[in-house]
């Protein structure tokens, strides 16, 4: 298990970069698992400190909450005293229910979410009010009515709310250094089809794929003291800064009688597992969200800083939660924060929104079902549980098999499943999407288990270069760093001008470090 | 009025006898609707005082009727009265709905009377618990556990049957209800009644009486239909626990082999089957066999089942096929099996991958397809034995056994593994799979990569193989 490092109390020579990061406490918020460092990016910039965060509500008559964020004691007030007994709707309600949804009645501007969603404040209103039973149904405007109402209401109010469409990022020119799609282009996944696949001639190297600026990743290079410094450095800069904890686990309140409709005209709000019922000022209703959504692309494009970000999109996965709010925007929230959790190597979070993903497609919403089923793969070969991944194949049809990510991720599996790492380390080189986030957890594990292979196989030796090629090193000397790391210097010999892996007298080496990184992966929330 | 007295008479006559399956009889649900509907309507709840409630009625009516009939018996005390009699107040209940889903289930779509006859056989069961934990119930009276926890997985599939199929049209209902993972509410009552099995389950377990009379007696019977529930629910890692739970107590548990042959087959096959699903093959086989060993001859069924496992089992720890006169008796088996075999036994690796693609489907189903598709391995250790023994031999030497041509180029192996898909596969991957064989011991030598050839052990280059 991770040692937990006290926020307070940073190592020497790092300096509390990020006050919003400094609030948190003690343990990480992820369990790092063995991301290849060098996509541990160190968080630079420094963040806007949380409790001046921009008011980017002021704008707004916002009467509420005023962006009083440590007003926790307000969430945490006594719970309303609700029954959890099941509702009786009365014939009038159902009546009600039943009017709004006949075709003649319907509005096409209004989409069916919209409806059910005001149809649910309406009568949890009604309900809270005790007056379910006493007003009079029949003559109670339909959601749709007062929907269009409200939207001429917001018009003359205040902004009206951003359609949702695509990001606006660099979608335009997806430059050709960004080979592992990052979360922060969120283009679609079509855009990068057609994309040139990276590495297709051997000379563009793997370290043009990684996102981050190079000069922060460590010189493959450079001697191995001067790189594992560096990533100590880096692994002390992440664990500080990732060292949040907020509540781990999706809230859990008490059951309520309703969906929740929120009125917070805030665009930010820190994530607070909820102990009590949630409170309509404090939750944001969906236009708000939307915003949100916008806001915090913008943010994590220019800060990129995870802590924040993470903390973000978990209230506003909570927030539509809690209003059941389960649309097309539902899967957009979850989605990018799936791509930016990956980007940061945070399975446990990843894992939250695949799971919450693969219920949202199931309801037959838009998104991105096939980009994520081949996540999900993946994923499963990473932890190695047979039983999802048996569950992962039963669920896909014959057409998603032809996907070409999906596809692409079967290989991957089969590939591994029969021991061949020649195919395994090409379909590494060709993967689509941000599933190279994902192959980077297990491919020091199977250039593990290649190389036992190659040193039982092959006698009496093979050339470095070979090793670099087969398990695609960057380098000759990436690959030799990577058997001295496992203290094969002994097996290194320069013979003729070309360096020789001395594979006859490898013996066991690699057999010990190749059943420890089999072992078990543990990650917080793991299926 | 007094249709219900059978009831009584055979109540009083198991009570007698001690015998737990004759009592089981009188709560059976395997009635015909009429008899069902007969024996709901044998009590008239207004009969009787009628200041009191319904229910008051009827339990009086039955208390009664439990009374006389087992007046003989001794050591049945006023206490365990009260216990059978909500027990057949809850019967009572159910027998009712289940007449009514039995005889509507069909025309009346749309409303919901197997979850009503599963929600009143629930009753039933905790009726039976409660029994159990406040009212001094004794052990031989188990099997009525036995006919009420088989009974409510029943009910429990057939009322999840009947919602699925009424979804669509309740889908506006449900937009007001929690449940977010349309995939979990699928089994909805499964999965209740899982949890009321466990708690069957953990009263058998956590019995301190002496081994004669114990209710640790039950707990294979209960356990089987757990498994069952737990594998339908596609979740076996909850069936783990409840080995787990079994193991931890099984001390002074009675010996698993003095229980009914039935309960131990069953409980055999799943357990092999959970060490099967986590690749644990030398476990799986052991405990398959096992079952298979001591199921009924003619319960084709179960013995398919095992077989399911077990092959692939053997395929793996053995690197051994069945032969056609085992798989004789169950056409399913052959068709699953049997061309996957040919291919293994010819070596064709090519045909492999069609026929592991074809099924693919269905061994997916079964959980057994990542674990066929090491079958590969074996179909290709095949064929490159081939292309060891087309090599022929070595120009014999003076007076000695002529010795098989060892050094064999990398080409040929390649042109062997291409011979079947016409795809040109590059030598660096032939190698890869090469150095996958010497690894797992399935061939013995090393590869020479300056001279790219392979040279293969003098004796047993293919272990297990003859040559």
């Amino acid at each position: 298990m991770m040692p937990t490092w006290p926020a307070a109390t940073p190592a020497a020579g790092v300096s509390p970069s990020n006050s919003y990061a400094a609030t948190y406490s003690a343990a990480p918020a992820f369990t790092p698992v063995q991301v290849r460092q060098s996509f541990a990016q160190p968080y630079g910039n420094p963040a806007p400190s949380y409790s001046v965060t921009h008011n980017y509500a002021s704008s707004q008559s916002s009467p509420t909450a005023s962006t009083n964020y440590a007003s926790a004691s307000a969430v945490n007030a006594p719970p309303q005293e609700q029954p959890k007994k099941k509702i009786y709707w009365p014939e009038s309600v159902r009546n009600y229910v039943q009017r709004s949804f006949i075709p003649a009645n319907m509005e096409p501007s209004v989409t069916r979410a919209e409806m059910e969603t005001k149809l649910k404040e309406t009568i949890t209103q009604a309900t809270e009010k005790g007056v379910m039973y006493t007003l009079n149904w029949d003559t109670m405007p339909l959601p749709q009515q007062m929907i269009l109402e409200e939207r001429v209401r917001m018009a003359a109010f205040s902004r009206p709310p951003h359609p949702h469409g695509p990001a606006t990022g660099n979608s335009s020119s997806p430059t050709s250094a960004s080979k592992k799609r990052k979360s922060s282009d969120l283009t679609d996944a079509a855009n990068l089809a057609a994309m040139p696949p990276w590495r297709s001639a051997q000379g563009v190297r793997l370290e043009d794929r990684v996102t981050f600026s190079k000069d922060k990743r460590p010189n493959v290079d450079e001697p191995a003291d001067n790189t594992s410094k560096l990533n100590k450095f880096e692994k002390r800069q992440k664990r500080f800064n990732g060292g949040y904890t907020s509540a781990y686990r999706s809230p859990s309140p008490p059951p309520s009688d309703g969906p929740v409709v929120g009125t917070c005209q805030d665009l930010e709000k820190r994530y607070l597992r909820l102990t009590a019922a949630p409170k309509a000022s404090q939750v944001r209703p969906p236009h708000i969200l939307r915003q949100t959504l916008e806001l915090l692309k913008k943010k994590w494009k220019k800060d990129q800083n995870y802590s924040y970000i993470c903390d973000q999109f978990k209230s506003m996965r909570q927030d539509l939660t809690v209003q059941r709010v389960r649309d097309d925007f539902t899967v957009e929230v979850y989605e990018i924060h799936a791509r930016i959790a990956l980007e940061k190597g945070d399975l446990g979070e990843y894992n939250q929104c695949q799971t919450q993903l693969k219920a949202l497609y199931k309801l037959g919403l838009k998104g991105k079902p096939n980009e994520f089923k081949a996540y999900r793969i993946l994923y499963f070969v990473y932890t190695a549980n047979r039983t999802e991944l048996n569950n992962a194949l039963a669920d896909l049809t014959a057409a998603e098999k032809r996907d070409p990510a999906i596809k692409h991720a079967l290989d991957v599996r089969s590939a591994l499943a029969l021991g061949n790492y020649h195919r395994f380390f090409q379909l590494y080189n060709e993967t689509p999407n941000m599933g190279a986030y994902l192959m980077d957890m297990f491919v020091g594990r199977e250039r593990l288990a290649a190389l036992c292979n190659i040193c039982k196989a092959y006698k009496p030796d093979v050339p470095l270069r070979f090793v670099t090629e087969e398990l695609y090193f960057e380098s000759d000397m990436e690959a030799a760093q990577f058997i001295l790391d496992h203290n094969g210097q002994e097996l290194l010999q320069e013979k003729e001008g070309t360096i020789m892996f001395l594979t006859g007298k490898a013996g066991q080496l690699f057999e010990g470090a190749r059943a420890q990184a089999f072992s078990r992966v543990d990650i917080k929330g793991q299926i | 009025m007094e249709v219900g007295a059978p009831v009584y008479r055979e109540f009083g006559e198991a009570w007698e006898d001690n015998d737990g399956y004759r009592l089981a009889r009188t709560l059976s649900p395997d009635l015909t609707p009429t008899q069902l509907s007969n024996i709901y309507q044998s009590i008239n709840p207004d009969a009787g005082n009628w200041r009191n409630s319904q229910e008051d009625n009827v339990k009086g009516a039955i208390k009664r009727g439990l009374q006389a009939s087992s007046a003989r018996v001794k050591g049945l005390t006023n206490d365990e009265i009260k216990g059978w009699t909500d027990v057949y107040y809850a019967y009572w209940t159910a027998a009712g709905s289940i007449a009514s889903a039995r005889t509507q289930g069909q025309s009346a779509g749309g409303q919901s009377l197997w979850t009503e006859a599963f929600e009143q056989w629930k009753k039933l069961v905790n009726a039976l618990i409660q029994g159990y934990n406040n009212h001094g119930f004794e052990a031989w009276t188990i099997p009525c556990l036995y006919v009420a926890g088989k009974q409510l997985r029943l009910f429990a599939m057939l009322a999840d049957d009947e919602r699925n199929k009424n979804a669509l049209e309740n889908d506006s209902a449900n937009a007001f209800q929690d449940d977010f993972d349309p995939e979990a509410d699928k089994h909805q009552k499964l999965e209740d009644c899982a949890r009321v099995l466990n708690r069957v389950f953990t009263i058998c377990l956590n019995d301190r009486a002496p081994l004669e009379e114990s209710r640790k007696w039950g707990i294979y019977y209960i356990i089987n239909l757990l498994f069952k529930t737990y594998f339908k629910l596609n979740s076996p890692s909850l069936a783990k626990n409840v080995i787990r739970a079994l193991s931890a107590g099984r001390g002074d548990m009675p010996d698993f082999y003095n229980f009914p042959k039935s309960q131990q087959v069953t409980f055999k096959y799943h357990e092999g089957v959970l060490h099967f699903l986590d690749e644990n093959y030398a476990e799986a086989e052991k405990h398959l066999t096992e079952a298979w060993g001591i199921c009924h001859k003619n319960a084709t069924r179960n013995k398919e089942l095992i077989l399911t496992y077990l092959i692939p089992c053997h395929l793996i720890t053995t690197h051994t096929l069945p032969s056609e006169n085992l798989l004789k008796p169950y056409p399913r088996l052959q068709k699953l099996f049997l061309p996957l075999c040919k291919c293994i036994k010819k070596g064709e690796l090519h045909a492999f991958d069609l026929a592991l693609q074809e099924g693919e489907d269905e061994f997916v189903e079964r959980r057994i397809y990542l674990t066929l598709e090491r079958g590969r391995d074996i179909a290709l250790r095949n064929l490159l034995r081939k292309v060891f023994i087309a090599g022929g031999f070595m120009p014999a030497t003076e007076g000695e056994k002529p010795v098989r041509r060892t050094r064999i180029p990398v080409a040929e192996f390649a042109a062997a593994i291409s011979l079947g898909s016409k795809e040109r596969v590059d030598n660096d991957e032939v190698e890869c799979l090469l150095a996958n064989m010497i690894y797992k011991g399935l061939m013995k030598g090393y590869i020479a990569r300056e001279q790219g050839k392979v040279v293969l052990s003098k004796s047993g280059a293919f272990p297990g193989t003859g040559v």
